[in-house]
């Protein structure tokens, strides 16, 4: 456990020290990251300029839940590059034979390779968002709320990382450059708004199927204090072990796949 | 046999299913729904041993399953059946302890990671491999010394010649001081000068630490440099495996002069030398190579007897390339003269 937080700082130190290093580049991606953000909150900001309340959430608490949201998907985001390329780069390139040699979690090695490291700003927003909203509705934070918070957050990013994962793992079986996350990364964005908004079949998918909500709606309702549907929040740790689970799973399945046919 | 081999490979085949892809969009529709499959026996009941301490050539042409079966020792491939054990590990099943034993480079694609230092890049696989500091300066001085790295370690691997790469890779590889090496195509691509320092720093490890080398490669001067014994194999099929002197002695029968004669009437005069068991080549017009087998023929008594008749203003004699001969072992000729084992 120790050698692998040692690696992972190493890995990060190492991938920010080059990612640096091409500095125009790090400097636009950041500000294109940046720029996408604000307008977000934008268009939040129009949107309760023509409405006082969207379904009885105000516009603090809409912020609230957007800011929060934020953390996981800033999580999630840190960590995406390879989840995006690892069919491209690992598997049809073959980088994936090198990984098999050392003597570490593939998956792991896979995972922490690459970084986004401009999401380091997303996160940082989202809690800056939580706070400035909290403060503006006289939120009180007790320390077990920080705690909830920050165990809600690091939920969210583990379901959205899991999950994306997942579908990664596709690359195994067939050749797949473009890859089946964007029509699911689509489905983020709901999280944005409050998930009583949408219709009930909505609202399923987003708990059952695809369970993102538990990485915005559910945790941040629960922090607020608001019950319209009904408090899932505390199930977000086992949503999360869940997809974890099934990630490793599919994982292992591919591995043995890979290990047969060698592309 | 007085211990147990290093390596140990027993009926190792390794088939994969592949399907034929039919060209155009209609044929890539097509290829959704139905698939012509077949099998193709990449490696075919291979069986051999390596002790400790050998250094071992591994050939082929293309196609002929090297890569493979060093995908199956390395543990990256399951084999379809036969037995592999390694140190004492089957690879696969115990990937993560096993690769702690063996070092592997592949020369088309390094190891390394590609943006950052050099530098940086062992220390990663220091961490991975938890290697202790003082090992690893120890042997980063010595590597950095013969192999000549220090120049360079501070550069990220992306702006390294090939040459700088490899040899960055075998340091790598040998990091963590593994008792077996595998080197895939350690040459490739490489220039004369890169070449030799590589065979000789494999030679001073062997030496050395007793590491115990397994390559491929298609350039027979390595094999002639660093090994003793050869594996020939062809479509998945075990060819030879002997020492690479007795190939040679065996194999080697055929022996060529060529001469260049002053005037084509000289040439002539050559060619219709009356002596059994030549096969006249001409080069050019004043150019002529002989060939024979120098157990029937004596090659001196030749020289004289030419030299009494003909005018010669040049002649070179030459011994057949070990690259020949395995090309007529892989046309499936010249079998019959070599026992296995």
């Amino acid at each position: 456990m120790r050698r692998h937080l040692q690696l992972l700082a190493s890995y990060f130190a190492n991938y920010a020290k080059a990612r640096v290093e091409y500095r125009g580049d790090f400097l636009i991606g950041l500000a294109t990251s940046v720029v996408a953000t604000l307008f977000a909150f934008g268009f939040l900001l129009v949107l309760f300029t023509n409405i006082s309340q969207l379904r009885g959430w105000s516009l603090e608490q809409a912020l609230f839940l957007y800011g929060f949201g934020l953390i996981p998907f800033g999580v999630f985001n840190i960590f995406s590059p390879n989840i995006y390329e690892f069919g491209n780069n690992y598997i049809i390139e073959g980088k994936f034979d090198r990984v098999l040699l050392r003597p570490v979690s593939s998956l792991y090695q896979v995972l922490f390779e690459a970084f986004r490291i401009e999401s380091l700003h997303e996160v940082a927003t989202g809690i800056l968002a939580v706070w400035w909203a909290a403060r503006r509705m006289g939120y009180v934070w007790t320390a077990p709320d920080v705690a909830l918070l920050a165990l809600y957050g690091i939920c969210g990013g583990v379901i959205y990382i899991s999950f994306f994962m997942m579908l990664s793992c596709v690359s195994f079986w067939f050749e797949d450059r473009i890859g089946i996350h964007p029509p699911v990364w689509n489905l983020i964005a709901f999280g944005r708004y409050p998930l009583s908004i949408y219709s009930q079949w909505i609202q399923f998918v987003l708990s059952w199927l695809v369970p993102f909500a538990f990485a915005s709606f559910y945790p941040s309702a629960h922090l607020l204090g608001r019950r319209e549907l009904h408090d899932l929040a505390p199930l977000a740790p086992v949503v999360a072990a869940a997809c974890l689970g099934l990630l490793l799973l599919a994982w292992n399945r591919g591995l043995r796949q890979y290990s047969s046919t060698g592309s | 046999m007085p211990t147990q081999p290093l390596i140990l490979v027993r009926d190792l085949s390794k088939h994969f299913r592949t399907f034929k892809r039919r060209p155009g969009i209609w044929g890539g529709i097509q290829n959704l729904f139905v698939r012509d499959y077949k099998t193709v026996q990449a490696v075919d009941r291979v069986t051999f041993d390596v002790a400790q301490g050998e250094m071992v050539g591994y050939i082929g042409p293309n196609g002929a399953g090297k890569s493979t079966t060093i995908k199956m020792l390395t543990g990256i491939l399951v084999p379809s059946s036969g037995e592999v054990r390694v140190g004492g590990f089957v690879p696969w099943r115990e990937r993560t302890n096993y690769v702690r034993t063996i070092g592997v480079v592949f020369g088309q694609r390094t190891q390394l990671w590609w943006d950052i230092a050099v530098i940086e890049s062992f220390h990663l696989l220091r961490k991975m491999y938890g290697v202790v500091q003082r090992d690893f300066d120890e042997r980063m001085a010595l590597f950095g010394e013969i192999l000549g790295l220090r120049e360079y370690l501070h550069t990220p691997v992306r702006k390294l010649s090939l040459g700088e790469r490899m040899r960055c890779d075998l340091a790598a590889a040998l990091l963590h001081n593994p008792p077996l090496l595998f080197l895939d195509e350690p040459t490739i691509g490489l220039d004369v000068v890169a070449r030799d320092h590589i065979r000789k720093f494999l030679l001073a490890v062997n030496e050395r630490f007793r590491t115990t080398v397994l390559l491929t490669t298609h350039d027979l001067d390595d094999i002639e440099a660093l090994c003793r014994r050869i594996i020939i194999i062809d479509r998945g099929r075990l060819l030879y495996d002997g020492p690479l002197e007795l190939l040679k002695q065996r194999l080697l029968r055929t022996k060529q002069v060529k001469f260049v004669m002053r005037d084509a009437a000289a040439r002539a005069r050559l060619q219709a030398l009356p002596i059994d068991g030549l096969q006249m080549q001409t080069v050019d017009e004043l150019t002529c190579r002989v060939r024979f087998d120098r157990t029937r023929v004596d090659t001196s008594d030749l020289v004289r007897q030419v030299l009494s008749r003909v005018e010669v203003r040049d002649l070179v004699i030459e011994d057949e390339s070990i690259e020949d001969v395995v090309k007529r072992i892989y046309a499936g000729e010249a079998l019959r003269e070599v026992s296995l084992q």
